[in-house]
């Protein structure tokens, strides 16, 4: 046995040697819990696009979700000393912006965005305006319905259909059953059906 | 045989119906009408992309959390240093055995006989002393359990800290509790 064999390591000083950028999740938690801030700010950098995204389908529009972005940000820092690694920090991050999102957000008061968007302007040029704009229209309404159905039917909806996560996965996330995330992503697609029917 | 559940149906969209239950939906109109109502609502669903923020929004963006992170961590330190809660804890003991003697000595006064006083009752063992109580009610959602844990509730502890404290942190003391004999009294 060699003798660096037998000296204790722990896990975050690998950050020492490997670019924080190279380390993998679980190596830049165990050196963030090692108390470097420098690796937190990695993972933010990595998985701030996604936990946004899961803000934004809940709230549709862009000034709520980066405020429940940053403050699942904030509740992870505070709370990655009790991340085990049971799950993916994908999954757990998503679980905290969920979590942020069902506590702060009232279906009764969901701000939509107007149409504008960059996608829009390029589907302009490509597709021609009207059909675009009737694309667009379409999307907008698909997205406002979303972010007006009951917070767990929602949470269900975007998790599913956005993340690909599983069932199991989603039943952890919210506490429940794999049986009433089933039964929650039913009743959220028939709600969306019902009331995209009456539109083109 | 009946139709689909909720839960079978969602299955069914996701390929994942036990047999049994296959059988039913291949000769069902009604079930199947329904599995393919979800699917294309779910297919239109999946096709709306979240409208992307400004590139520059990114890094704002994990600026923002940094700051917030400051904020967060330095939230508790508004006081003083010296005044935490292991302070503040005793210190509120004090007062309120003050705040009790004050209460108490008026009723003291207009007793009319001294055969009136009363011995004090000895003190139920299974119940915690009221002021204890409530000194846990005034540090906020801190139980019992952990404050007897954290070692900063138990009798002598307040007499102790305020031995200890200098002569700065004895005058911040003096005036909390001129303050707060002001506020019982008013």
């Amino acid at each position: 046995m060699t003798h660096e064999s037998v000296l204790p390591v722990r896990p975050w000083t690998v950050a020492l040697v490997k670019p924080l950028a190279e380390l993998d999740d679980s190596e830049l938690v165990s050196a963030t819990i090692g108390g470097s801030r420098e690796a937190f700010e990695v993972i933010v950098a990595r998985h701030r696009r996604a936990v946004y995204q899961v803000c934004y389908r809940f709230v549709n529009n862009h000034e709520d979700a980066s405020d429940l972005a940053q403050d699942a940000f904030v509740r992870a820092w505070r709370g990655m000393k009790n991340f085990k690694g049971e799950s993916a920090l994908s999954t757990w991050l998503y679980r905290i912006a969920v979590n942020v999102c069902l506590n702060r957000v009232s279906a009764k008061t969901v701000a939509t965005e107007p149409l504008e968007s960059n996608d829009q302007v390029a589907d302009v040029r490509i597709e021609g305006a009207p059909h675009a704009m009737i694309r667009e229209e379409r999307a907008a309404a698909v997205r406002k319905a979303i972010a007006e159905l009951p917070k767990k039917q929602r949470a269900t909806l975007i998790l599913r259909a956005y993340h690909d996560m599983s069932h199991q996965q989603i039943a952890d996330v919210l506490g429940s059953s794999v049986g009433a995330v089933k039964a929650n992503f039913f009743h959220a697609l028939a709600n969306l059906k019902k009331n995209l029917g009456s539109e083109p | 045989m009946t139709h689909l559940t909720p839960d079978e149906l969602i299955d069914a969209m996701e390929g994942l119906l036990a047999a049994d239950r296959q059988a039913h939906l291949a000769t069902c109109d009604e079930c199947r009408a329904q599995v393919a109502g979800l699917s294309i609502t779910l297919s239109e669903a999946k096709q709306t992309s979240v409208t992307e923020p400004s590139p520059l929004f990114w890094q704002h963006f994990s600026e923002r959390v940094g700051t917030a992170i400051d904020r967060d961590a330095s939230g508790g330190r508004n006081r003083p240093s010296w005044l935490g809660w292991q302070i503040l804890v005793p210190l509120g003991a004090v007062a309120l055995v003050i705040l009790a003697l004050i209460v108490a000595a008026p009723k003291l006064q207009v007793s009319d006989s001294p055969l009136a006083l009363q011995a004090p009752e000895a003190p139920d063992a299974s119940q915690p002393p009221d002021n204890w109580v409530m000194v846990t009610e005034l540090v906020g959602n801190i139980d019992l359990d952990t404050a007897s844990a954290a070692g900063v509730i138990e009798p002598g502890v307040a007499e102790q800290a305020v031995l200890h404290l200098t002569v700065e942190e004895q005058q911040e003391l003096t005036r909390l509790l001129k303050a707060e004999l002001q506020r019982a009294k008013s």
